[in-house]
């Protein structure tokens, strides 16, 4: 067994254990916003696998594609674990920035 | 099996989990579930393109990863009020 097989399997196995937590932690959680940390674990899990991908295949056609693909999940991640908490926040408390306005009004009144 | 196909059979009942998030929780925790999901379904893609040594595979990755992002992102938009 190579250098190459036994770094992508770890790298593998990694990825893997990541991903299986994230939904232990999808479960085991209880409000929304906990749950919506696990989202950005599990594109990390991603990520590691793309890199076992790559340390097998080297820079091939199918390890560039599984490279963007875990750059791209971990990229965007945080935008869509934001946007996400947001919209939780918004549906639960409103919008703040209309309570930020009327507080402005109330001052100046 | 290789190792490959071996790892994709086990993250693949974890959809099951997520799918069952999805019918039976609350709609923001569904949402957060529907984004796990849609990792977890990128990462399988992802695995079984290199177990099968099957490349359209990993080009579909590259897609659902991109849609999945855009879906996510519009139903959190539409989660704020409509849903």
């Amino acid at each position: 067994m190579s250098w190459r097989e036994v770094l992508a399997t770890v790298l593998l196995v990694a990825g893997c254990a990541l991903e299986l937590l994230a939904v232990l932690g999808l479960v085991a959680m209880r409000s929304t916003l906990d749950r919506v940390h696990y989202v950005g674990l599990a594109a990390f899990g991603a990520l590691l696998v793309a890199a076992a991908i790559l340390v097998r295949e080297s820079f091939s056609l199918i390890g560039d594609k599984a490279l963007l693909t875990g750059a791209l999940l971990v990229l965007f991640g945080p935008v869509l674990v934001h946007t996400t908490a947001r919209s939780v926040r918004i549906r639960e408390h409103g919008d703040w920035r209309h309570q930020i306005e009327r507080h402005a009004e109330e001052e100046g009144e | 099996m290789n190792e490959w196909e071996l790892v994709a059979a086990i993250l693949a009942p974890a959809l099951l989990v997520c799918g069952a998030v999805c019918a039976l929780a609350s709609p923001a925790d569904g949402l957060v579930a529907l984004e796990l999901a849609g990792t977890i379904t990128t990462t399988v893609l992802m695995l079984l393109a290199e177990g099968l040594r099957r490349q359209p595979f990993i080009d579909l990755a590259v897609v659902f990863a991109v849609l999945s992002l855009v879906g996510a992102l519009v139903i959190a938009r539409l989660l704020e009020h409509d849903l």
